[in-house]
């Protein structure tokens, strides 16, 4: 990616620039590695020498985290979580995007208005009251009531990049579609969706980043440990064994473990799903 | 004989017209298609909505014993409040100076690689990296970042010979704010720096080749011509930096809970002491923290949106 | 004081194998409008800009006024330019558009005011002076970025196809217009395009390139007139230049064979045409095929039976499609506003000779002619 503008800025002086690149490098992806390191390494050893490379690496800690400290219950949840949030999101959210863009009907405007309103809700306005409504349900403490959650609280941005998305398929190809005597629902699953498959990539992959991570809502309506997610469970061994730092680091990698693997293949793809909702 | 009219609910019967209008679809399509997510999102967030309106009326007590208080609730909040004070004012430090701070140095950081800093594709990935880390990794990184005895940042001050200044970053109610705010840039920096990349990219060299011609060294070019032309993209993450940052818990939550002495409390972290943490059970008044604080972020919203934007159409 | 001279230049784009400008020299005189002509991609617009400053140059040197500039910032040296798209500040008023290049070198207010309404005037722009880009016609903007050149006062003007973004009308009235401001300033101006009736009427000199390379520099008229090789013969003259291929002999007197058809070869040199090894692109434009002799008794011009495959009215004149008889070959004839020939008709054309054109066929180059 030569910048096009090399010339332009040809005459800025090279040194300065070059250490503030290193300098900001180490910054931004020194932590990481850091915890790679410490993943490898007992609590002792780090202790003794927080910042050294691994002597001998440790693998078997990852096995420990996983079995005696429960880090695969908390595993498994994230993934149940966010796997099926992710598909449910991808689908419905998929239909209403494909409806707003493609149909004329009235309510259209409201519709489309109280979703993108979600855009705006800050998520104090809901879990007080979330609270209060899955306990009543019944599904305070399910992954279930948590999935539901993570669905309705995402639509806004999901419905948002795809209806832009596919607001762009040109209406030929509808109408085509419609002459050759095509239902609604194969025109969706014929048309829509395998042209707008890049958009849904991109809100698969926002979707499950942003989930992933989540915090906030699952530390709310979660509370027995069987039932935590990854950011809950480091929270829960952060409190209660803060001085395991080699266990903790473990953990740590094991949470981001996923993410760094896709991002290591897939890295234009997260870049541009993470930040699909800012650019315009 | 023409078939009954309420078969065309069901998209079935006689072809209209309007049929072949790919623009229309029968009632009933449009059900199939918008109900799963209309009812989902009802039910989780248009009615907590409008049930944390209700509540922030009243009293909640266990067992959702209801006690109707009007603006009770408010009031007691605005005017004998000291903690929800000291909380705004944290976080409107935080805000302020996280935003200016995170979106200047992601327009730092685009401009370095759009400079031609060597290996930008590489480094672009890299500095990424932090976005993609859950809140509960960077704060937990932090903090032993932060840590006074074996935590980089003393570690470094020490062995530069500015050891005098150590601090116990996190728990000292003096440092303890600017510090998570440093982490929270330290997480954000490379979301606008993309953004800012992007904009940048689309910028027409031509323009930037007339203003070379126009003796402009590269400092010229960035005061007179991108940062001008920049403008929209920079009231964007501005805005939507600003709302991120209101909003902010779960790094605070992680850090530091809002201590010490509540130094690092903000509104969010304040309403979720109040509803799950605190000695009485009440769920009205927090609920009225956070519609007084949505109001507020909505207010500040459409503010700075109509003073920054700029009155013309820069049209390129 | 603004002679611009290319010496080998050459430019390779990092990433490509290939040279877009190769070894090309050129002198523009002081003073002079040269245009650069050529289609796309011929390298036209990568000379311009490694003139300007901003592309780097590959290989050879530009000179201006005899100081070599290769290493020499593009602001530093005196050059102004009009970019196709205008290139217009589009955050700053059509005032301050004008005046922002001469505010960046420190002129003085007083000095800056007088200059740019001076030049908003002459452009009829002062109506405009508050206004933004966008609030501008295109026909408005190109004034400006004009106007923007012109009040710098350079050495030398470059001009990157300024008028392609124009409608038909407007690019009549604006390419005279700067044809007038030309001639009233009367700086050095190099102005690339790819349509030859600007570089027609706008060029003192013109300079036509294809594929990185120069094919030939003279008078727009010499040119035309006079074509190097094939590709500058077809490139100017609307309908192209016919080209035929015919059969040199030289064994007797030299002539011509295209098909069944003999014409006189007496044009050129006898030695020259042995050189081309009997295999020659005849070539004719349409104009000077006739229905009828223009100079009777004038033995250069030759008839030659041909059919009419179309006839094209175009209103001021008839575009004749003719397929010469006894070969495959279809030339092109432009014949008065009325003809009375239909498609299918045989007739007989009439060729001058004299003003016929023959290149080598392996070579591409004109054969000159014996000077008369």
């Amino acid at each position: 990616m030569e910048a096009p503008s090399h010339l332009w800025f040809g005459y800025v002086r090279r040194s300065p620039l070059i250490l503030f690149v290193l300098v900001y490098t180490i910054i931004s992806g020194g932590p990481f590695l850091w915890v790679v390191s410490m993943s490898l390494r007992t609590t002792p050893e780090i202790f003794a020498s927080p910042y050294t490379l691994p002597t001998r690496l440790h693998w078997e800690k990852f096995a420990e985290a996983w079995t005696r400290s429960n880090y695969s219950t908390y595993f498994w949840n994230s993934t149940i979580v966010v796997v099926t949030a992710v598909v449910l999101l991808t689908v419905i959210g998929a239909m209403v995007a494909h409806c707003l863009a493609r149909y004329r009907f009235r309510g259209s405007r409201l519709v489309r208005f109280v979703i993108l309103t979600g855009l705006i809700l800050p998520p104090q306005l809901l879990i007080l009251s979330l609270f209060q409504i899955l306990l009543e349900f019944d599904l305070y403490n399910t992954l279930t009531g948590l999935i539901l959650v993570y669905v309705s609280g995402h639509l806004a941005v999901t419905v948002y990049i795809l209806e832009g998305f596919f607001a762009q398929i040109p209406q030929d190809l509808f109408d085509a579609a419609r002459m050759d005597g095509y239902s609604d629902f194969e025109i969706f699953r014929k048309i829509t969706l395998p042209i707008g498959t890049p958009a849904l990539f991109t809100t698969v992959t926002l979707n499950f980043i942003i989930l992933w991570n989540e915090f906030l809502y699952a530390v709310v309506l979660l509370t027995e440990d069987d039932k935590r997610t990854l950011p809950l469970g480091i929270m829960h061994f952060m409190g209660s064994h803060q001085l395991d730092v080699g266990m903790l680091a473990t953990g740590l990698m094991i949470a981001i473990a996923p993410i760094i693997f896709l991002y290591a293949l897939f890295s234009e793809t997260m870049i541009k799903g993470m930040t699909a909702g800012a650019v315009r | 004989m023409t078939p009954p009219g309420w078969l065309s609910w069901f998209g079935l019967g006689a072809r209209q017209k309007a049929d072949v209008d790919a623009r229309r679809a029968a009632p009933l399509t449009l059900a199939m298609f918008l109900a799963p997510a209309l009812l989902l999102y009802a039910t989780f967030t248009v009615y907590p909505v409008l049930r944390t309106f209700w509540n922030s009326l009243h009293t909640i007590r266990p067992q959702n014993i209801q006690e109707f208080v009007g603006l009770a609730n408010f009031t007691a909040l605005l005017f004998t409040d000291p903690v929800f004070w000291k909380a705004v004012a944290n976080t409107a430090i935080f805000t302020v100076v996280a935003t200016i701070a995170d979106v200047l140095g992601g327009l730092l950081l685009a401009l370095c690689l759009f400079m031609g800093a060597p290996m930008a594709k590489l480094l672009r990935v890299v500095w990424f990296t932090p976005v993609l880390m859950s809140y509960v990794v960077v704060g937990v990184i932090w903090v032993w970042i932060y840590d006074f005895d074996w935590g980089l940042a003393n570690l470094v001050l020490r062995s530069i010979g500015l050891g005098a200044l150590q601090q116990s970053w996190l728990g000292d109610p003096h440092t303890a704010l600017w510090s998570v705010m440093v982490t929270h840039i330290w997480k954000w920096l490379g979301f606008n720096m993309i953004i800012f990349l992007a904009a940048l990219y689309a910028l027409p060299s031509e323009v930037l080749g007339a203003a070379e011609l126009d003796n402009c060294g590269w400092f010229a070019k960035l005061i007179y011509i991108i940062i001008p032309m920049l403008r929209p993209t920079i009231v964007n993450l501005l805005v939507l930096s600003f709302v991120g940052k209101m909003m902010v818990f779960d790094l605070v939550w992680i850090m530091t809970a809002g201590g010490p002495l509540w130094s690092t409390e903000t509104v969010s972290t304040y309403v979720y002491k109040r509803a799950f943490d605190w000695n009485t059970f009440d769920l009205g008044y927090p609920s009225a923290i956070a519609v007084l604080w949505f109001g507020i972020i909505l207010i500040f919203v459409f503010a700075m949106t109509h003073l920054l934007r700029s009155r013309d159409r820069l049209e390129f | 004081m603004g002679e611009v001279a290319l010496n080998r230049l050459s430019k390779r784009y990092p990433g490509s194998s290939d040279f877009a400008v190769k070894e090309v020299s050129l002198t523009v005189a002081d003073g002079e409008f040269m245009v650069l002509l050529g289609p796309s991609g011929c390298g036209k617009s990568s000379v311009l800009r490694m003139i300007a400053g901003l592309e780097p140059i590959t290989g050879g040197t530009i000179a201006i006024d005899g100081k070599v500039i290769n290493g020499v910032a593009a602001r530093d040296r005196d050059i102004a330019m009009v970019f196709q798209s205008y290139a217009l500040y589009p955050h700053m008023d059509v005032f301050d558009n004008l005046a922002f290049g001469l505010r960046r070198r420190d002129v003085p207010r007083p000095e800056i005011e007088r200059r740019v309404r001076n030049v908003a005037a002459k452009l009829g722009l002062t109506p405009f002076l508050k206004r933004k880009p966008h609030a501008l016609s295109g026909g408005q903007r190109q004034r400006v970025a004009l106007g923007r050149a012109i009040v710098r006062d350079p050495k030398v003007f470059l001009f990157d196809e300024p008028l392609s973004n124009l409608d038909a009308g407007l690019r009549v009235t604006t390419r005279n217009e700067l044809i007038r401001q030309q001639h009233e300033i009367g700086t050095t101006t190099i102005y690339v395009t790819h349509d030859q009736v600007e570089a027609m009427t706008m060029g003192d000199r013109i300079c036509i390139m294809d594929k990185g390379e120069v094919m030939q520099i003279g008078p727009p008229l010499s040119v035309y007139r006079d074509p190097a090789n094939t590709f500058v013969a077809r490139f100017l003259g609307s309908p192209p230049m016919n080209l035929v291929p015919a059969v040199v002999e030289t064994n007797a007197a030299p002539r011509l064979r295209i098909g069944g058809i003999v014409l006189p070869a007496a044009n050129w040199p006898a030695d020259r045409l042995h050189a081309c090894g009997g295999k020659g692109l005849f070539g004719i434009r349409p104009e000077d095929i006739y229905e009828a002799s223009p100079r009777p008794g004038d033995d250069r011009v030759r008839p030659v039976p041909a059919t009419v495959i179309a006839v094209e009215p175009l209103g001021a004149e008839t575009l004749l499609l003719l397929s010469i008889e006894g070969t495959a070959e279809e030339v092109t004839a432009r014949s008065g506003r009325e003809t009375r020939l239909r498609p299918g008709e045989r007739t007989t054309v009439m060729l001058d000779t004299a003003a016929a054109h023959l290149f080598d066929a392996a070579t591409t180059r004109a054969i000159e002619r014996t000077t008369p």
